[in-house]
C-alpha cells in the first residue's frame, strides 16, 4: 500500500523586492524558500493514516524541481515519509500547473500508489489546479478541498468532507484510487524530531529524470504548456488611504468607515 | 568539541561552520582579519545581506557593518529595520547626502527611526524641505524639544500644519510650553491629544474644564489634578466614555463611587468593580450585577473579602468563577473547591495559580485538559516527578509550561533539548538551570534561529567574564 504527496517549494516575499529586468518574476536574490503550507497538511493526513493502520504503507513525496528543493523534501522525510523523489531537467522551466500535473502522473504511473495526495494549492502561484490535472491526466477520480477524510488503506473508496461556501461541507464518497487535494486545517502538522531530522540528512533524495518517467522535453516547458507568463508588477496604487491624526482621531474616523459600509 | 572558553576561538569556530546566523551571532567578538572573513560569509552573497538588512535579530554590528553597502535594496532595508544603530543611521544619511541622487523616502525613513542621532533629525528639521521627513521627525519620539521648536517655524505655513501639530502633541518629548502653544488654536482632536499628555500644564487643565467637546472631556477625566467639584459635573456627563473614564479616576470620592456603582452602562460599571477602593456596600452591589463582567472584575479584584469570593465562586458563569480562581488573595479552601468545577477553563485557573498548594496539582496533573495541564507545568509546586511526565506530552503548551516553570530542574528539563519545536530549544538556551555544556549541545541544531541564538549567548558569556 502506498500514498504518494506530492509537494512544492515554494516561494516567499519580503515587502521591499526587485522583478527582474525581462518582468517575467521576482528578481531571484529577494525569494526565500520553503516547504508550501498546505503541503504540511497533505503530508500530516498521509502519515496519520500509516501510523493508524495496521498494513504496511509507504509514503512517497514527490517534487519537481531543481536541487534546492532537496531541502524541502528533506523536511518531508524527517516528518516521516518513507521516500523522496525530485524529478529535474532543466526543460521543465517555464512549466504551467497542466505540465507539471503531466509530469506527477507520469511519477504516479511509475510508482503505482493507491493515492495521491496535493495540497489545494501553492502559496506562491496559487493556481490551485496541480492536484487536479494530474488526476486528468491519471484518469483517476478527484476531490478538491478536502477537510476531513475517512479513509481505510486497501477501500475501494473513500469518504471525504470538502469545503464550500458559506461554511458549508460536502460530504462525498469517491472511488479508490484517487487525487485528492488537502485544505488547510484538516489536520495540525507535526514538527520534525530531532532524530528525525539527523536520519533525514543520511537518506537519498531520488533524483528522476524525464526519461525515467517515459516523458521527454517536449512534453514540457512554455512550449508545451497551455498558458504562459507574460509579465509580473505591482499594479498602480488603489483607493487606499492612510488614516491621519492623533490616535482618538484616527479611531474615530475608523469607526465612521465601518458605519458607513454597514449603512449606520 | 569542547566549548571554546575566549572570544578568538568561538569567531574561528563560527568561520569554519560557514553557516551565515552563526557568523552574525558571533560577530561583534571578531577583529581584524577574522572580521573581514565572517562579513565576507554574511555578505558575500546578495541575497545573504538583504537578509541581514531586514531579520529582525541582526545584530547592531552587523547592520553597522552593512551600512556601508552600496545596495540600495540593502540600504532601504537597513532604513527600515529597527534595529539599525544609531552610527549606522549616521552613515546611510551621509551616504544619502553624497553618494546617491538624494531619495525622499529614504530621508523619510531616516526621520522616523528612533536610533536616528538627534544631530541628524536637527539637520532634517532645519535643512530639507520635504513636508513629508519634516512630519516624520515630529512623529520621532527620540527627538528633543528645540527639534520641535525648530520644526514649529518651518511648518507653520505648511499645509500640513494640523497634522503637524497633532504629532507634536502626541510626541513624549514636547514640553509644556510647546503644549500650551498648541493647544487654543486646534481642533477638539488636538486639544484632546494635549490634555492626555504626560507634560501637560495644570494651567490647560484648568482651561479645558470648561471645553464642552466630548473628545476633550474623554481625556480630561482621567486627569488626577481635577477638582471634586468638576468630577462630580462629569459624572453626569451624557456620554457613557467620558463616565467610564471618571470612573477611573483615582481622585473620585466616595460619594461619586456609589453613584456610578449604579450607572446604566455596563461599561462604566466594569470599570467601578475593578477600583481599590471600594466599600463593603459597593462591593456588596456590585456582586449581584446583571452583568457578569461587572462580577468577574469583582472577582479579580484583590481587596474582596472572602465571604465575597466565596459567593461569586458559586457564580453561573465561568468566567466569574475563573476570576475568583485568579484572584491572589483567593483562599485555598476555594482553590480546593474550584479544583473541581466542571469548568477546565475554572480548572486552569486553579493550576496556574501560584497559591495552589503541591497536593491539589497532584490531583489537577491527573486531568485531561491542556490548558490544565499547562496550567500545572507552569506552577512552582507542581512535584519534579509530574513536570518530568509533562516533558513527554504530545502538546507543546504543555511542554512550554515545564520550560517557563522557574521550579524546573536540569534533569527535568535536559530530555527537551531534544523537543521537536524550534522555540522550545531556543527558549532553553537562556535558562539558568541548564549547564553550558547542555547549551553547546545545541550548536549544531538544525534550525538557524536556535543556532544564532546558541552563539549568541556564548558570546554574551564572554563578554560578561571579560567584564568581571
Amino acid at each position: 500500500m502506498k500514498i504518494l504527496v506530492a509537494v512544492k517549494q515554494v516561494a516567499t516575499l519580503d515587502e521591499d523586492f526587485e522583478i527582474r529586468a525581462n518582468g517575467s518574476d521576482v528578481e531571484e536574490d529577494f525569494l526565500l524558500y520553503d516547504l508550501n503550507e498546505w503541503d504540511d497538511f497533505s503530508l500530516e493526513e498521509a502519515m496519520k493514516i500509516k501510523e493508524s493502520s495496521d498494513v504496511e504503507i509507504e509514503v512517497v513525496v514527490v517534487s519537481i524541481g531543481p536541487d534546492r528543493v532537496d531541502e524541502s523534501l528533506r523536511k518531508c522525510l524527517a516528518k516521516g515519509a518513507d521516500r523522496a523523489i525530485r524529478v529535474w531537467d532543466d526543460a521543465i522551466e517555464g512549466s504551467d500547473a497542466i505540465a507539471i500535473g503531466r509530469i506527477l502522473a507520469a511519477v504516479a504511473q511509475k510508482e503505482a500508489p493507491d493515492m495521491v495526495f496535493a495540497g489545494v494549492q501553492s502559496s506562491d502561484q496559487a493556481y490551485a489546479s496541480t492536484g487536479i490535472s494530474t488526476a486528468a491526466y491519471l484518469d483517476w477520480p478527484h476531490a478538491a478541498v478536502v477537510a476531513d477524510l475517512q479513509y481505510k488503506p486497501g477501500s475501494g473508496s473513500a469518504v471525504i468532507r470538502r469545503e464550500l461556501e458559506g461554511g458549508m461541507l460536502q460530504e462525498v464518497e469517491i472511488n479508490c484510487p484517487a487525487v485528492l487535494t488537502i485544505q488547510l486545517g484538516i489536520n495540525k502538522p507535526r514538527y520534525a524530531s530531532l532524530r528525525g531530522i539527523k536520519q533525514a540528512a543520511a537518506k537519498p533524495i531520488e533524483e528522476v529524470s524525464l526519461a525515467d518517467v517515459g516523458l521527454t522535453g517536449a512534453d514540457v516547458g512554455a512550449d508545451s504548456s497551455m498558458s504562459r507568463v507574460r509579465r509580473m508588477y505591482i499594479p498602480a496604487k488603489g483607493r487606499a488611504q492612510m488614516i491621519e491624526g492623533t490616535i482618538a482621531e484616527q479611531a474615530a474616523r475608523l469607526i465612521q468607515i465601518i458605519n458607513e459600509f454597514k449603512g449606520a | 568539541m569542547g566549548i571554546p572558553d575566549n572570544a578568538d576561538d568561538l569567531v574561528k569556530l563560527a568561520i569554519k561552520t560557514g553557516d551565515v546566523y552563526i557568523a552574525a551571532a558571533v560577530h561583534k567578538v571578531a577583529i581584524g582579519s577574522d572580521r573581514k572573513q565572517l562579513e565576507s560569509l554574511m555578505f558575500g552573497k546578495r541575497r545573504n545581506a538583504l537578509m541581514l538588512a531586514r531579520w529582525e535579530h541582526t545584530p547592531a554590528s552587523v547592520l553597522q557593518a552593512l551600512s556601508n553597502s552600496t545596495d540600495r535594496a540593502v540600504v532601504l532595508r537597513l532604513d527600515k529595520n529597527p534595529n539599525t544603530p544609531s552610527q549606522a543611521m549616521s552613515n546611510l544619511y551621509a551616504e544619502e547626502e553624497d553618494g546617491f541622487k538624494r531619495s525622499l523616502s529614504l530621508t523619510m525613513l531616516i526621520a522616523q527611526h528612533q536610533h536616528t542621532p538627534i544631530s541628524i533629525l536637527e539637520c532634517i528639521a532645519k535643512f530639507d524641505n520635504d513636508i513629508e521627513s519634516l512630519i516624520a521627525v515630529s512623529r520621532n519620539p527620540t527627538v528633543n524639544a528645540d527639534v520641535l521648536r525648530v520644526l514649529m517655524g518651518r511648518m507653520a505655513t505648511s499645509h500640513k500644519f494640523e497634522l503637524f501639530k497633532k504629532n507634536v502633541a502626541a510626541n513624549p518629548s514636547t514640553t509644556s510650553d510647546l503644549l500650551e502653544e498648541i493647544y487654543s488654536e486646534s481642533d477638539a482632536y488636538t486639544r484632546a491629544a494635549v490634555i492626555s499628555h504626560a507634560n501637560c500644564p495644570r494651567s490647560l487643565i484648568e482651561h479645558a474644564v470648561n471645553d464642552d467637546d466630548v473628545v476633550v472631556m474623554r481625556q480630561l477625566v482621567v486627569d488626577k489634578r481635577l477638582t471634586k467639584d468638576v468630577l462630580a459635573r462629569l459624572v453626569l456627563s451624557k456620554d457613557k466614555a467620558v463616565r467610564c473614564s471618571v470612573a477611573s479616576n483615582l481622585a473620585l470620592t466616595k460619594m461619586l463611587i456609589k453613584q456610578l456603582v449604579r450607572d446604566d452602562s455596563n461599561a462604566v460599571r466594569r470599570e467601578i468593580a475593578a477600583r481599590a477602593d471600594l466599600t463593603a456596600a459597593n462591593i456588596k452591589c456590585l456582586m449581584s450585577d446583571s452583568d457578569h463582567w461587572v462580577r468577574m472584575w469583582l472577582a479579580r479584584n484583590p481587596i474582596v473579602p472572602r465571604k465575597v469570593l466565596e459567593r461569586l465562586s458559586l457564580d453561573q458563569h465561568a468566567d466569574v468563577r475563573r476570576a475568583v480562581a485568579r484572584n491572589p488573595r483567593c483562599p485555598i479552601g476555594l482553590l480546593k473547591i474550584l479544583a473541581k468545577d466542571e469548568n477546565s477553563w475554572v480548572r486552569s485557573a486553579v493550576a496556574y495559580q501560584h497559591k495552589s498548594p503541591k497536593r491539589l496539582m497532584l490531583g489537577l496533573a491527573e486531568d485531561t485538559d491542556v490548558d490544565v495541564l499547562s496550567g500545572v507545568a507552569n506552577n512552582p509546586h507542581t512535584p519534579q516527578r509530574i513536570l518530568q511526565k509533562l516533558t513527554t506530552s504530545p502538546e507543546a503548551d504543555i511542554r512550554r509550561g515545564v520550560i517557563l516553570n522557574n521550579k524546573a530542574r536540569r534533569n527535568t528539563l535536559l530530555p527537551l533539548l531534544e523537543d521537536p519545536y524550534y522555540l522550545h530549544r531556543l527558549m532553553l538556551v537562556d535558562s539558568s538551570k541548564l549547564k553550558e555544556k547542555d547549551k553547546w549541545h545545541l550548536r549544531n541544531d538544525p534550525d538557524f534561529q536556535v543556532r544564532f541564538v546558541v552563539f549568541k549567548w556564548f558570546v554574551n558569556r564572554l563578554n560578561k567574564v571579560i567584564v568581571q
